[in-house]
């Protein structure tokens, strides 16, 4: 029994070897990018279909918004599939996505859940789930809500819902953009926020949330799960193959239990179809402007007295474990900042021991000012480091000796001598860990999210952009500022190192 | 009398690799000139009598205060010595004046009228008053080794270790600061060691001569 098991193993054949059977056992693939409330069940599906049609599925998940722009930018993709109509109506207009071949595929509904192991939010009987403005009208205004994207289905969904209850205003500024309705349902199911936005098929498969309210669809548009073939893509054959799964027994019986509303369950009311109004997507160019510049520069101020202290112990003083110190200390530089986000979250999070302890004291860091200048200081941190360690190792020690024997004790010689030397490169650090501060993009998203007038950079601002066609004038602003600020700062970088080599330039020879 | 008591006595040795240097001296008289060739330790040895060896070992007194026994575990900070040091490429801080280094190690505070006629004493001894509002970087070889000696001389030294002090300065120059310098010595009660390759200094300034060579000395 054994023997065959390893022998099955061996042959890529045994359960949990399924990895690499896809990759060695099919001749063709198709590629799906499709809404990223779509993944669980297109994960269960991966299977069966596989089965039936010999055909691995490749899928790219995240916001309509996002892989519709991306399909329409040529990324290679057979079947698109988002998570309402606009954004097929959109692909279709731009001539990317095959009318003739789009199908409505399923509906979903939208719900507000909380974490099912925090009791911050009142709790309903399970079949007694109040809708929105029922739900809202009990709970404390500030509590933060998380919310997929302006341009996202999900996040447009929910905006018109509160627009139609005439909360915007009233909760606007309680509001945590996530990228997609997955970051949103990951946010609340860690418990970094009290209230999220998603669909039921989210929660559904999720028992970290719990429902506190639906979302009546009177609301808000129905929301509709769409498919169609990529005109350009490369199996069009296959990619009708995979819509009908999806429309026949199997696959609309999995999108049922996966929390979907099946298509026979959906109102046959021809949608109002056409481009969609975008709403302008709330992005002020001169707010995200003065955030990035605010902080980056508290950032920068925050990491002077430790940049300096350990620039300086790590070019002058011999410690144990100081390469393992130096190694660690440089990591974000080399360290994905997606992850870097993650770490700080994991370490500052309301589920963290140091985050419990920093809510007992009335500061909660995630998705905040301070999540933004955190990730910033941690991130520019490694250069500003290095920068002051460089300065600190071009003083030429000797100086310091000199201080010594004409009676400074070595506290005094770092005041007069050390430091006054190394000031210039101490200034350059400081410019280029504001540089990076102020281009830093993937540890602030993950750990301060995107919350307009707060935490929304000129990088997030910019990526938020992207996805609503039609604020090209507001990029450029923003871009032309970016670019302006970052040279800016480089050239005082450089100034300043030039400085610094004048300074501690060894006296000639004598 | 206190003539007998050797003002210096030094026992010393350091192994730094490429050099081991092992040497006794000991100077009644408290001027002492080490010559000898370039890389036999000269400045080495001014390095650890001014505490700035840490892995040196061996014994220092001067003055009859002991300033390093390794036997004893004896020790003294090089800020606690007083030792003056001129160091061959003077070492002037590049961030400060030719005042402000010359008051660097004057152990009286800014102001003091006595500290200001010290200095300006000590800054015409050197020839150097008309440079006192400079920058180091603009000041000729010459000029800086002035200027490192008199800064030396103003912390009030218990021993004054001069390394090359001379080397960019012409003859006439020389033999008239080495006069000077002698002079003021010989008033204040300074020991010197001082480090050169050229004899004519060490008589100069009066200095018994040691050899050193190859990390020994010889007399």
């Amino acid at each position: 029994m054994f023997q065959t098991f390893s022998l099955l193993l061996l042959l890529g054949l045994a359960p949990g070897a399924d990895v690499v059977a896809s990759r060695t056992q099919f001749q063709e693939e198709l590629r799906v990018w499709a809404a990223a409330s779509l993944g669980p069940v297109l994960g269960e599906l991966r299977t069966p279909w596989e089965e039936a049609t010999g055909a691995s599925l490749v899928l790219n998940l995240d916001a309509s918004s996002r892989i519709s722009v991306q399909v329409a930018e040529g990324a290679p993709a057979d079947v698109l599939l988002t998570a309402d109509r606009a954004w097929m109506d959109w692909a279709v207009a731009r001539g990317v996505a095959d009318a003739s071949g789009a199908l409505r595929l399923a509906g979903n509904q939208l719900v507000l859940v909380a974490p099912a192991a925090i009791g911050s939010v009142e709790s309903a009987p399970r079949d007694r789930i109040p809708d929105l403005s029922t739900f809202l009208s009990g709970q404390d205004p500030s509590l933060r809500i998380g919310i997929a994207g302006e341009e996202v289905p999900a996040g447009r969904y929910a905006r018109e819902s509160l627009q139609a209850l005439g909360l915007t205003a009233e909760l606007g500024g309680a509001l945590v953009t996530g990228g997609n309705v997955r970051t949103v349902l990951e946010w609340v199911a860690r418990g970094e926020l009290p209230l999220g936005f998603v669909y039921r098929s989210d929660a559904f498969g999720d028992p970290r949330v719990r429902v506190v309210a639906e979302v009546p669809d009177s609301l808000h548009t129905p929301v509709e799960i769409w498919g169609a073939p990529v005109i350009r893509g490369d199996s069009p054959s296959l990619a009708a193959e995979f819509l009908d799964f999806l429309m026949g027994v199997e696959g609309q019986a999995a999108l049922r239990v996966a929390g979907f509303v099946p298509r026979t369950g959906l109102a046959s009311r021809a949608s109002a179809g056409g481009f969609p109004v975008h709403a302008a997507a709330g992005v002020s160019v001169w707010s995200a402007i003065l955030i990035s510049i605010q902080v980056a520069l508290v950032a920068t101020v925050l990491a002077m007295i430790p940049a300096v202290g350990l620039g300086w112990l790590l070019a002058r003083r011999p410690f144990p474990g100081k390469t393992l110190v130096s190694a660690l200390l440089l990591a974000p530089l080399v360290i994905p900042p997606v992850v870097t986000g993650f770490l700080l979250l994991s370490l500052l999070g309301r589920g963290s021991p140091l985050g419990q302890v920093l809510e007992a004291a009335g500061v909660t860091v995630p998705f905040s000012f301070l999540a933004a200048v955190t990730a910033a200081a941690v991130v520019g941190f490694p250069l500003f480091v290095i920068t002051v360690r460089n300065a600190f190792e071009a003083v030429d020690s000797r100086l310091e000796e000199m201080s010594w024997t004409l009676g400074a004790r070595p506290r005094r010689t770092f005041w007069r001598v050390s430091l006054p030397l190394a000031l210039p490169g101490i200034g350059a650090g400081a410019v280029l860990a504001f540089a990076r501060a102020l281009g830093e993009f993937g540890a602030t998203v993950v750990l301060a999210g995107n919350v307009e007038g707060e935490t929304r950079t000129i990088a997030l601002a910019v990526y938020t952009l992207l996805e609503s066609p039609g604020e090209s004038a507001a990029i450029w602003w923003l871009v032309g500022a970016s670019v302006a600020i970052s040279l800016l700062a480089l050239a005082g970088f450089e100034y300043l190192s030039r400085r610094q080599r004048h300074l501690v330039r060894r006296n000639p020879d004598v | 009398m206190s003539e007998q008591r050797p003002v210096l006595q030094a026992r010393v040795s350091i192994d730094l690799g490429l050099l081991h240097l092992a040497v006794e001296l000991e100077s009644a008289t408290g001027a002492v000139a080490v010559v000898g060739p370039s890389g036999a330790g000269k400045t080495t040895f001014l390095r650890i009598l001014a505490g700035l060896e840490a892995k040196a070992r061996g014994r220092v007194s001067v003055g009859g205060e002991t300033w390093m026994d390794s036997d004893e575990g004896a020790w003294v900070e090089p800020w606690d010595r007083g030792v003056g040091w001129v160091p061959q490429d003077t070492l002037l801080f590049p961030h400060l004046s030719v005042r402000e280094n010359l008051a660097y190690g004057c152990p009286t505070g800014a102001g003091d009228p006595q500290r200001e006629e010290a200095l300006e004493g000590l800054a015409e001894l050197v020839q150097a008053r008309h440079l006192l509002d400079r920058r180091p970087a603009v000041l000729s070889g010459g000029e800086r080794q002035r200027v490192a000696i008199a800064r030396a001389l103003l912390s009030r030294p218990r021993l004054l270790l001069m390394d090359e002090p001379f080397s960019a300065l012409d003859r006439p120059l020389r033999d008239e600061l080495a006069r000077r310098i002698r002079a003021y010595l010989d008033r204040e009660g300074v020991p010197v060691v001082l480090v050169s390759h050229e004899e004519a200094d060490a008589d100069a300034l009066g200095c018994r001569e040691f050899h050193l060579v190859a990390g020994r000395l010889t007399p």
